[in-house]
């Protein structure tokens, strides 16, 4: 399954409200994690569902994370086009996110999609490149988990985990916490000390704010984007 | 029909009861209706009379029968609240929807718990009455009987001096910052923040610590009025617990002689939680169980271990 079996994982912190930033910062830690051998998307995501209810964590909702993809129109002569994501997420129903690729970050209200419609004479919504999230919301103590199915273009492409640890605000002080949590219903799927927090100057103390979850968000959708399809029952 | 006989009910002697009050009802109708009915047509005057008064009697007569007969069934039936030691909650039992609504079993059980609470506080209390070392200050003003030299009180320290302990604290732990501030008169209330890891208020009567409520590093620590928010508890469960834990390190740190040390050994205490995330259970070598870190600290150790494990 190639891509598929790679982990890609990434932490951050993140408000449940974008109205009360300072309230409920924790830390997050998503993963995207290998479908089972000759399973579907879906049979993998019913399994991880069934293992956290076994852990008698409690369904709370669902949740949803989508990405467009906007090419830069310009005069960009040579060079392969800039482009811009656009991003939502339903524990911010009242924002969106903007990111150019490795450049700034903005969050806006979420009418910024409307003005997005007004550029595009110099962004043109790369149609067909709309990648999202969506699954269910659990609550198992202080955690938070949210198992999701990223599906492009009507297909589902793979499974993303997160993981928040709400009570702690410094990331790298309950790693090894959570790691043996994810191991509880993720068995030997779960990675190392992601480098996004090692690289972090200031002992991981990140403002409060959603942009590295997001971050997080955008570098999974960028692997699964590029991965092929492969025709096969392991992915529909 | 064993509960019956518990509950000292003769069900027999009760629907019979039932049926003779019946019975003397009917029999008290019959008597107003043939009054109501009035002398019925006869040849004689003579012989109206005479069969209206007859009847009369034997309606009576029939009255006086039933009423009797009901008393005799009454002794019988018993006196069930009386007898039975959860009186008239105990004539649950005789429901016959028992087997669908468990009443009176979680009845019996609460009651047979209250009993063992009563039990327990009594024994805890008498224990504690034993006791020289005492917070509050009528206890103190008792146990001033047995030493005659107590200080002048360390309830009455002039707010100057609790300032100097808090500083002398605060210099002593450089990971932990204390905000002394009175907003109701002359008791002091201390917002310790720990490290980037929780915040703890502390409501202080002179050098006493009265209340403790521990909040993650993130939460609100003011209320919407700018106040220090002194009751509203944790959201998470994580720091709920060491609240738990922390009022507890509070009645176990007491030397009223000598009020200063305990706040100290208390924070000596509390700041052993910087590492709450980040510290494995000394018993169990895990970091989880049942998805809370190790939230007990020993008192005298200092070791972390999870709340179950500790024992
Ligand atoms: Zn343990």
């Amino acid at each position: 399954m190639g891509d598929l079996n790679s982990i890609s994982l990434d932490c951050g912190r993140k408000p449940e409200h974008p109205e009360e930033t300072h309230s409920d910062v924790g830390r997050t830690c998503e993963l995207h994690v290998p479908v089972a051998e000759g399973k579907s998307v879906q049979q993998t995501v019913d399994l991880l569902h069934k293992k956290l209810e076994q852990l008698s964590a409690v369904k709370q909702g669902s949740f949803f994370v989508d990405c467009e993809t906007y090419h830069a129109a310009g005069p960009t002569s040579g060079q392969p086009p800039k482009l811009l994501y656009v991003m939502h997420n339903s524990e911010m129903p009242l924002s969106c996110m903007a990111m150019f690729e490795g450049g700034p970050c903005l969050t806006a209200d979420a009418n910024f999609d409307v003005l997005m419609v007004k550029l595009k004479s110099h962004f043109q919504n790369a149609k067909g490149h709309k990648v999202e999230s969506r699954g269910a919301r659990y609550q198992y103590c202080d955690f938070l988990v949210k198992v999701g199915t990223i599906t492009m273009s009507s297909s589902a492409r793979g499974i993303s985990v997160e993981v928040e640890y709400c009570p702690c605000v410094v990331p790298g002080d309950c790693w090894n916490l959570m790691k043996e949590f994810m191991q509880s219903f993720l068995g030997s799927n779960v990675p190392e000390l992601p480098s996004v927090f090692t690289a972090k100057p200031e002992g991981l103390y990140a403002p409060a704010d959603s942009t590295d979850t997001m971050t997080q968000y955008l570098e999974l959708f960028s692997k699964v984007r590029k991965q092929q399809v492969v025709p096969g029952s392991t992915v529909r | 029909m064993a509960d019956v006989m518990n509950v000292g009910v003769n069900l027999e002697a009760f629907s019979q009861a039932i049926s003779a009050i019946q019975a003397l009802r009917s029999s008290v109708t019959r008597v107003f209706d043939s009054l109501k009915d009035g002398m019925k047509n006869k040849e004689t005057l003579e012989g109206r009379e005479k069969n209206f008064i007859s009847e009369f009697q034997e309606n009576l007569q029939a009255v006086n029968r039933d009423l009797n007969e009901l008393e005799r069934l009454s002794n019988l039936v018993g006196r069930p609240s009386e007898s039975h030691p959860l009186h008239n909650s105990g004539l649950l039992s005789l429901d016959p929807v028992q087997d669908k609504t468990p009443l009176y079993s979680q009845l019996l059980q609460a009651y047979k718990w209250s009993n063992k609470l009563q039990y327990h506080a009594g024994l805890a209390s008498s224990l504690l009455n034993q006791q020289s070392l005492k917070r509050s200050a009528n206890q103190m003003g008792a146990s001033a009987k047995r030493r005659p030299k107590v200080q002048p009180s360390a309830l009455a320290l002039p707010p100057q001096y609790v300032d100097d302990v808090i500083s002398r604290i605060c210099r002593m732990f450089p990971d932990m910052t204390i905000e002394l501030s009175r907003p109701n008169g002359t008791s002091a209330v201390l917002l310790v923040t720990l490290g980037k890891v929780l915040k703890a208020i502390l409501v202080m009567r002179s050098l006493f610590i009265d209340r403790t409520i521990v909040r993650g590093f993130n939460e609100n620590v003011y209320s919407e009025d700018g106040k220090l928010d002194i009751w509203s508890k944790s959201n998470y469960q994580v720091f709920q617990k060491v609240t738990d834990h922390a009022t507890t390190a509070l009645l176990h740190y007491q030397l009223p002689q000598m009020p200063d040390v305990v706040v100290r050994s208390f924070m000596t205490w509390l700041r052993s939680y910087i590492k709450l995330f980040q510290t494995p259970c000394q018993r169990c070598g895990k970091f989880l169980q049942d998805g809370l870190p190790p939230t007990w600290r020993d008192f005298r150790t200092l070791e972390a271990s999870h709340d179950t494990c500790r024992q």
